[in-house]
């Protein structure tokens, strides 16, 4: 690969930054050197495939699990040690909801979770209780698991945190209630400032919303941009070709993915367009269309990358 | 005037609301020192980021198509040039449609015939188009 598909994000002030984190868990490794960093203020997506790494780099920032090496920061301060002060700067939504006190009512839980919160919003939390439509007096325990979700997010939410960190929130969710959490989502982003890193396998739900996309695999970032430079960086190229054609010997490292059919092609390029456009007409083929890619499909096309380690 | 997005459309999003707002100054849903929705309200009502809202309407202003009122919000500037807006709108057009045609492999010839036809049997009215 030409182009670079890590952005190290370092020249501007960051709400999370990891550095060369490993951590191994009975022998296998989770995290293998992985570093990221979330600028203030970003909505970071983040994807991989299931076991890249996600929830335990989440787990870390929160200093429920410490790394076997490298370094986790929030907002600057390394968290090794500082679990408690970090985890009031950070709502979390856990990709579980099987935690703590699965038999007492849903009225207890919160106002246990409350007292760790000096920020608390009582007045926002009756708001998202109504919105929400949460029982108090329900069993935890016994919630369904999109009842437990909407628990987990206000949970995560009232206390307005600066920084949100998000496991798969919508994951085993249906239709409606994942409509319902992505305008919840919005509708705190508009109202309170707040930086997100957010890991989800369904990035057309947070489309609009996301800003910056990264990418780790097999427990290392293989891409980091903000969505502006991924759509300067990454292109579709649609194009006819003639008969016998042969790609232009520059592609070969900018190929990301690709799909010929007959004299069309479809190809994922790294790259500047110009360029791109120029070497297709070069090579004797016809530039249909080239084009940006949206989240998703810049996401998809990431995930399948080729990289050499 | 109503701003509506495509979050899967790979355009910018900012520079769809831009283009959303001109139409509608163009259309005149949008008139003189109407107020354009809060940078929050647009935002939570598109889910999409706040800062996508506010880098349109900074672009916006910058262009000289909005003002901003501290503190009050942002407003629909007097259009400088009328003629000047229809021409964006029309180039805008114009660039998508045709990177459309070419994706089909139409040249520009075709298309222009085709579109002239279309608008001529339009005029005629649909009767004497099927007889």
């Amino acid at each position: 690969m030409n182009v670079s598909m890590i952005d190290p994000l370092d020249t501007v002030p960051q709400a999370v930054r990891l550095q060369g984190l490993h951590k191994g868990f009975g022998g296998q490794p989770a995290l293998n050197g992985l570093d990221l960093a979330v600028p203030q203020g970003a909505v970071y997506v983040l994807v991989g495939p299931n076991g890249a790494g996600k929830t335990t780099s989440l787990k870390i920032l929160l200093d429920l699990v410490r790394p076997d090496e490298g370094r986790a920061e929030v907002f600057g301060v390394p968290v090794a040690g500082e679990g408690p002060w970090v985890r009031a700067q950070i709502g979390f939504v856990a990709d579980s909801h099987a935690f703590g006190m699965p038999q007492v009512s849903v009225g207890v839980l919160l106002d246990h979770h409350r007292r760790y919160f000096e920020a608390w919003d009582e007045g926002y939390e009756q708001l998202l209780t109504e919105r929400l439509e949460i029982d108090r007096k329900a069993v935890f325990g016994k919630l369904s698991k999109g009842q437990a979700r909407r628990v987990q997010l206000l949970m995560a939410l009232a206390h307005r945190p600066a920084l949100l960190l998000m496991d798969e929130p919508t994951d085993g969710l249906d239709p409606l209630a994942r409509d319902d959490f992505s305008q919840l989502l919005a509708d705190h982003l508009a109202e309170s400032p707040t930086t997100v890193l957010l890991s989800t396998h369904l990035v057309h739900e947070v489309e609009g919303l996301g800003d910056h996309l990264g990418v780790i695999r097999r427990g290392k970032l293989i891409a980091q941009l903000p969505r502006e430079e991924l759509n300067r960086r990454l292109h579709r190229l649609r194009a006819v070709t003639p008969e016998g054609w042969t790609p232009p010997q520059a592609w070969a490292s900018a190929t990301i993915h690709r799909r010929t059919s007959g004299r069309e092609v479809d190809w994922i390029l790294a790259g500047d367009p110009q360029e791109i456009s120029a070497a297709t007409t070069h090579s004797g083929a016809t530039v249909l269309s080239l084009s940006p890619l949206n989240l998703e499909e810049a996401s998809k096309a990431l995930l399948r990358m080729e990289v050499s380690s | 005037m109503l701003i509506s997005v495509n979050p899967s459309d790979p355009r910018s999003l900012y520079l769809q609301i831009m283009d959303e707002v001109r139409r509608a100054l163009v259309l005149g849903t949008l008139q003189k020192d109407e107020p354009l929705p809060s940078v929050r309200h647009l935002a939570a009502e598109l889910r999409i980021n706040p800062n996508t809202v506010q880098q349109a309407y900074r672009e916006l202003e910058r262009e000289g198509l909005v003002y901003v009122q501290r503190g009050r919000g942002t407003f629909a500037a007097a259009l400088s040039d009328d003629e000047e807006g229809r021409w964006r709108l029309a180039q805008d057009l114009a660039e998508r449609t045709l990177r459309e045609a070419y994706r089909q492999g139409l040249t520009l010839e075709e298309l222009v015939a085709a579109l002239r036809q279309t608008a001529e049997s339009r005029v005629r009215g649909p009767s004497e188009e099927n007889r």
